[in-house]
């Protein structure tokens, strides 16, 4: 029987696609620039839900990354990131392409096992926000406390970002990381355009990473009898 | 301009230690130029130009001059700003700082406060204008209190707001800290340092121009060195430490819940015109710092209480501490002879800095009988007159009461509430005044918690009764700790000790050393007795804002007003922007007199948020204009903005409503117009619309079936592999809640979809059923709202269009109505369902959102031989009404059952396991047979469209108020029907098919319709199974 449904959705690449910020034009301000803000769209983003015990070897050996087990934490590798986002689910963040294969790969290894894997790539996307001032931004921006004494590197959380909710997570020293919902992009990227703007703030579309797309096979559903 | 600063009195030890000569400043006020220094508050450089008047007052128009040097002052209330736009109302001169260009005027006063025409009223109808005098004299006719407020609220002045927009911009900014000092005196620094030495977050605001509290104007010495040296010195020390956040011109205004505290800082108002500009604004002209505090440390200080004596209103009389601080801190000496009337040690200090500065000290009348301490012996040494058990009873005045010119003193018998043997008049021009301190209480009070009267030091200090507040510590004078080695003391011992419970080790810290003054013991007088009782005395003010004067609170005493509550809403004591920062401890102490309880007995009116007034647009911040509230679009949003469409709020998301086209005579169709073609295209052609705001979920887990039958009100257990079907939710009241279709993509694998303004709900609702009540089924369930995008394609022609553009087979047979499919669209991947809102042929394609709109642009490329026509919300309400299709929240208020809307079919009675809201359908009241039910209505006249919610009646002509038995839900004009036709809920509905109701209306035409079925179109399904 077939016990769940799930296909590439990627077309060809000859046909275009839209990020949700696609409108937007990047910004480039004439005086002194203390944050960067920009775009890392059609990237995959892959929603697991299971017990960590059930998802752990399979998602290391799959993905190379080791599931976060601690609350709030995220592991970043090389264009790719885990991020816990509660006790049974997890966000993995892969180049644009690479979803299918490893949601293939994933329930292959995870077998008969209770658990879910749901590609959201369309319904999200990733933003960077980077310099000595991205902190500031995020103080006018959220209720959560992003001092680096009480937000390590490292750390990921879901939390009230202006009036939408956004995933904020700590890359390194000056660089933080967004995940914020399709429908809700161009309100928080004028926001955080606003709230940067006393510090001087650019905005850039990040360059396209490799395009994985073609290496995919075509869509098919998963059988398992 | 005028004479130069003829107060400013020239350098020496220990004058002027904030201002810069060297940097004029010129100001103008009530449109007269004027000279400051940078350094002056608005406040000190009036005084150092001898402004005296610089309002009028709110009642009685009398003149008002500045009386103290911080948030706590009356009457020096002023409006700001140089041009329209920019205006500010009720700005307190003395937290001003003076800047380049400064403008302001008067708030009340007409034409201006030195010739005041309201003032005549004022003379002529005090004595006829008692407490309560406009409740009284404006009471009848009642209709006409509506004018009445208007004039009286003009006449009453205060300041007014800006008519044009205001080009800055405010901001709010997020905070978090172990330790928020509230209040920079040497308590607040101290507190600051101990905890920031050992790393915690510490956060110290002062409402001041600069940091330093009461230390600024001390001749005290710290640490071996002069106060302000040392204030330096801390400050200094924490501006180093990156744990530490200094925010000076930051009020804290509110104290909520669980240490949540808001900062209002002025960032640019001491900077005026020369405020950095960034995007053509001040980016973030003040901003409110929403902080949460781990702790919070109180360190507000006191405020000075004036003594209440006749004639203490008049320009002249003056707080005795702010004399010092104008002298010391700006080289202001705001008279030539003073005459000090006191009850304790402290104040002395304004007689010997106005002698150091100068002026002539006339004497210094003392309520207690024998003054002693440091500060006493001082005076004395200096030579100064000291008239024991004595005060000013009374400061006399020139002819238009521009200035006083005269203290009358007099020995008082305080607990005799008179006076004692022969009065005394000295010539002066200036009477200070100081009858003891009231702890800040205010933000301790914010917290629910009420003040505690204490009589050794003479004042409400914040309470901690049955429940104190966590984290909460008042300190030094803020908790009636005024011996400032005792409030070091305190905060080395029991800080670190509060804050290792919460994990936060502080190291030890020395308190600075201090020299000790003796102090001699206060004595308590509020009100000065006058020779004359206090009804006929001259009026001896308690609250100047709002003119509130002793004889006031007698009055209202006398009236039957017994609770301090009701006292203060009859005489208006403690209103105003001020708050009764001055004037309530002596009112409250004037009105247990009069009602011969004490003080603790009489209480505190209750101190709320905010402690000064703030800005609308620090309220606000930055959510206004296009970042008022999220706006949510669809992958295919820019596309219906470039068609021009209408929009439609749906939740957050902006729907597009009707496509107006413009028509062969150039005009824009209306929208009765638009949504008539587009309803035509779609039962005629085809038509499209961007469903993608509906709420989707994704559910995976081989219980995902099972949960879905107990949530849902129907069966799912037989629904196959490919196919869709409807389902309802209830609530387990057995009230319909969510309604949607939901597809099995594969055994263990579901779709659900939902209303869209329900999808966070469902998503919420599924969770803490399962979480909860079923944690023993095995299902995820995961938002895709996002994720996908879809394009609902419907209409006789949507076979044949869609035909060109996918590989998969749409053949009826090979892909019936309610089942779903996977292929491509235009080349991209998609899933279709063969659902259908319209009652028409209908294929739902969904598709990666990012990919959306080659697929949207592809069906308009293959449309047009096809009549495709984009529709909107509007249309798609019209043809599902005609399909009697309900809409959850429109034809359901919460109080309908499936039952009641007809839908028994969509109701598993048998079902295995008894799904949410099923119990609660076996009530009798649910089993009524006269509830409502949801009927269609079709007007007797074709043309008329009942207004949606218009009530309805068997009986038109019975007797108003008639008998109501229902409503109408939805209503439209159908072009297909060329009818009005509506959705209506009727009690016992359902077997009154047939039958006439009526609908009288507001302008009193009464519309007839008869109940009929709410299917009004292809009552067989035909059309959607083609």
């Amino acid at each position: 029987m077939t016990r769940v449904a799930y296909f590439d959705p990627h077309p060809a690449p000859t046909v275009p696609r839209q990020s949700p910020l696609h409108h937007m034009a990047e910004i480039a301000p004439t005086g002194d620039v203390a944050v960067t803000l920009r775009e890392h769209a059609f990237r995959d983003h892959l929603n697991l839900r299971g017990e960590p015990g059930v998802l752990a070897s399979a998602v290391e050996s799959v993905t190379g990354l080791a599931l976060p087990l601690e609350p709030q934490q995220v592991v970043f590798g090389d264009g790719t990131s885990l991020q816990w986002l509660s006790p049974d689910e997890w966000l993995l963040i892969v180049p644009g392409g690479e979803g299918f294969r490893l949601q293939r790969e994933l329930r292959k290894a995870l077998g008969d096992a209770h658990f879910s894997i749901v590609d959201v790539s369309g319904g999200q996307t990733l933003l960077s926000l980077e310099g000595e001032e991205a902190i500031s931004v995020l103080m006018k921006s959220t209720v959560y406390d992003v001092d680096p004494r009480h937000f390590p590197v490292g750390k990921g959380v879901t939390s009230v970002f202006a009036k939408a909710n956004a995933i904020i997570r700590r890359v390194d020293d000056t660089r933080w990381e967004l995940v914020v919902r399709r429908s809700f992009a161009d309100y928080c990227l004028r926001w955080l355009l606003d709230a940067g703007e006393e510090f001087g703030i650019a905005f850039q579309r990040a360059e396209h990473e490799v395009d994985a797309r073609e290496a995919a096979p075509a869509g098919e559903a998963e059988m398992t009898t | 301009m005028s004479e130069l600063q003829q107060r400013r009195v020239a350098a020496g030890a220990g004058l002027g230690l904030e201002i810069d000569r060297d940097r004029p400043l010129a100001f103008t006020f009530n449109g007269k130029a004027y000279q400051g220094y940078a350094g002056d508050t608005l406040a000190s450089a009036l005084l150092a130009n001898g402004v005296d008047v610089v309002n009028r007052s709110f009642k009685y128009s009398r003149p008002r001059g500045v009386v103290a040097a911080g948030a706590e002052e009356p009457n020096a209330i002023v409006q700001l700003g140089a041009s329209e736009a920019t205006q500010t109302p009720n700005v307190r001169a003395t937290q001003q700082a003076l800047y380049e260009g400064l403008t302001a005027r008067s708030t009340n006063g007409w034409p201006d406060a030195q010739r005041d025409m309201m003032s005549l009223i004022g003379k002529v109808g005090g004595p006829f204008m008692p407490v309560g005098f406009y409740y009284k004299t404006f009471k009848a006719p009642a209709s006409m209190w509506l004018t009445y407020e208007k004039m009286i609220r003009k006449a009453a002045g205060l300041g007014r707001a800006p008519s044009e927009g205001d080009p800055d911009i405010y901001d709010h900014v997020h905070r978090h800290c172990d330790v928020l000092v509230i209040g920079s005196g040497p308590t607040g620094l101290f507190a600051a340092l101990t905890a920031a030495k050992s790393g915690a977050r510490v956060i110290l605001c002062d409402e001041q121009e600069r940091f330093g509290g009461s230390a600024r104007d001390s001749d005290e010495t710290l640490d071996g060195v002069p106060a302000p040296h040392w204030v330096a010195q801390i400050v200094e020390r924490l501006a180093a430490m990156d744990n530490v956040t200094l925010l000076v011109r930051t009020t804290a205004n509110g104290y909520f819940d669980h240490n949540f505290v808001t900062l209002h800082e002025r960032r640019t108002e001491h900077l005026g015109d020369s405020a950095a500009m960034t995007g053509g604004r001040r980016q973030a002209r003040s901003r409110l710092h929403r902080v949460r505090a781990r702790h919070v440390v109180l360190a507000t200080g006191a405020h000075e209480r004036p003594l209440v004596y006749a004639g203490n209103d008049v320009p002249g009389n003056l707080l005795a501490g702010a004399v010092s601080s104008w002298i010391r801190r700006q080289a202001v000496r705001p008279g030539e002879r003073l005459v000090l009337s006191t009850t304790n040690d402290t104040a002395y200090r304004a007689a010997l800095d106005w002698q150091a500065a100068g002026g002539e000290v006339v004497a210094i009348a003392d309520a207690r009988a024998n003054p002693e301490g440091a500060m006493v012996e001082r005076a004395r040494a200096a030579g100064m007159r000291i008239i024991a058990g004595s005060a000013v009873i009374e400061a006399t005045t020139d002819r238009k009461g521009h200035r006083v010119n005269g203290a009358r003193v007099a020995a008082v018998d305080i607990a005799g509430h008179r006076i004692d043997g022969s009065i005394e008049t000295l010539v002066c021009d200036t009477v200070a005044s100081s009858g003891g301190y009231s702890p800040v209480v205010h933000l301790a009070a914010h917290t629910g918690v009420r003040p505690v009267w204490r009589d050794d030091i003479l004042g409400f200090v914040p309470g901690q009764t049955v429940a104190p507040v966590k984290g909460f510590h008042p300190v030094g004078a803020a908790a009636g700790v005024y011996s400032l080695g005792m409030a070091f003391d305190a905060i080395a011992e029991h800080l670190p000790a509060a804050l290792a419970a919460d994990g936060i080790a502080l190291a030890p810290s020395a308190p600075p050393q201090l020299e000790t003054l003796a102090q001699g013991e206060a004595v308590g007088l509020y009100h000065v007795p006058h020779d004359k009782p206090t009804m006929r005395a001259p009026k001896q003010f308690v609250d100047l804002q709002n003119d509130v004067t002793a004889a006031a609170i007698e009055l209202a005493t006398i009236e039957g007003f017994e609770s301090i509550e009701h006292v203060k809403r009859y005489t208006a004591m403690g209103f105003g922007t001020d708050q009764g920062k001055l004037g309530n401890i002596n009112g409250m102490a004037i009105a247990a007199r009069c009602l011969g309880q004490t003080i603790p007995e009489t209480g505190t009116t209750v101190f709320r948020p905010n402690y000064t007034p703030v800005n609308f647009g620090a309220i606000v911040g930055r959510h206004c204009g296009e970042l008022f509230d999220p706006e949510r679009y669809t992958a295919m949003h820019q596309w219906h903005v470039e068609q021009g469409a209408a929009f439609e709020d749906v939740g957050q998301w902006k729907r597009p409503w009707y496509y107006p086209r413009q028509k062969a005579s150039g005009e824009r169709e209306t929208m009765h117009e638009a949504v008539a073609r587009e309803c035509r295209a779609v039962r005629e052609q085809v038509g499209v619309l961007d469903a993608s705001t509906l709420g989707k979920i994704d559910i995976q887990g081989p219980d995902a079936r099972e949960f879905l039958g107990r949530i849902y009100t129907n069966g799912w257990e037989k629904l196959a592999v490919g196919k869709a079907r409807y389902g309802l939710m209830c609530k387990d009241d057995g009230m319909v809640m969510d309604d949607g279709v939901t597809t099995c993509l594969a055994d263990n694998h579901f779709l659900m979809t939902t209303t869209t303004g329900g999808a966070a709900a469902i998503l919420e609702w599924l969770e803490i059923w399962h979480q909860t009540e079923w944690p023993e089924l095995e299902v995820y369930f995961t938002s895709v709202t996002d994720h996908w995008a879809t394009m609902t394609l419907t209409g006789p022609e949507a076979r044949n269009l869609l035909s060109e553009l996918t590989d998969i087979d749409l053949d009826r047979e090979a892909f019936k109505f309610m089942e779903w499919r996977e292929g491509t669209v235009a080349g991209v991947p998609a899933r279709i369902y063969r659902i259908s809102f319209t009652g028409e042929l209908s294929f739902e394609i969904n598709v990666q959102a990012n990919y959306a709109m080659p697929v949207w642009e592809a069906l308009f490329a293959h449309g047009d031989q096809y009549g495709l026509t984009p529709y909107g919300t509007e249309t798609m309400h019209v043809l599902r009404a005609e399909k009697g299709f309900i809409i959850v929240g429109q034809d359901t208020d919460g109080s309908m059952t499936p039952e009641d809307l007809g839908m028994q079919w969509c109701v598993g009675y048998n079902k295995p396991y008894p799904w949410i809201g099923k119990r609660a359908l076996t009530r009798s009241d649910t089993r009524r047979e006269d509830r409502k039910q949801l009927v269609g209505l079709k007007p007797l006249d074709a043309e008329v469209v009942l207004e949606e919610g218009a009530q309805i009646v068997l009986d038109p002509k019975q007797a108003i108020p008639m008998r109501m038995v229902g409503h109408v839900t939805s209503s439209y004009y159908s072009p297909t029907l060329d009818h009005g036709f509506a959705l209506a809920v009727v009690k016992g509905g359902h077997k009154r098919l047939g039958e006439r109701v009526y609908l009288p209306m507001a302008d009193g035409v009464t519309h007839v319709a008869e109940v009929v079925s709410s299917i009004f179109f292809d009552p067989k399904g035909q059309r959607q199974n083609l």
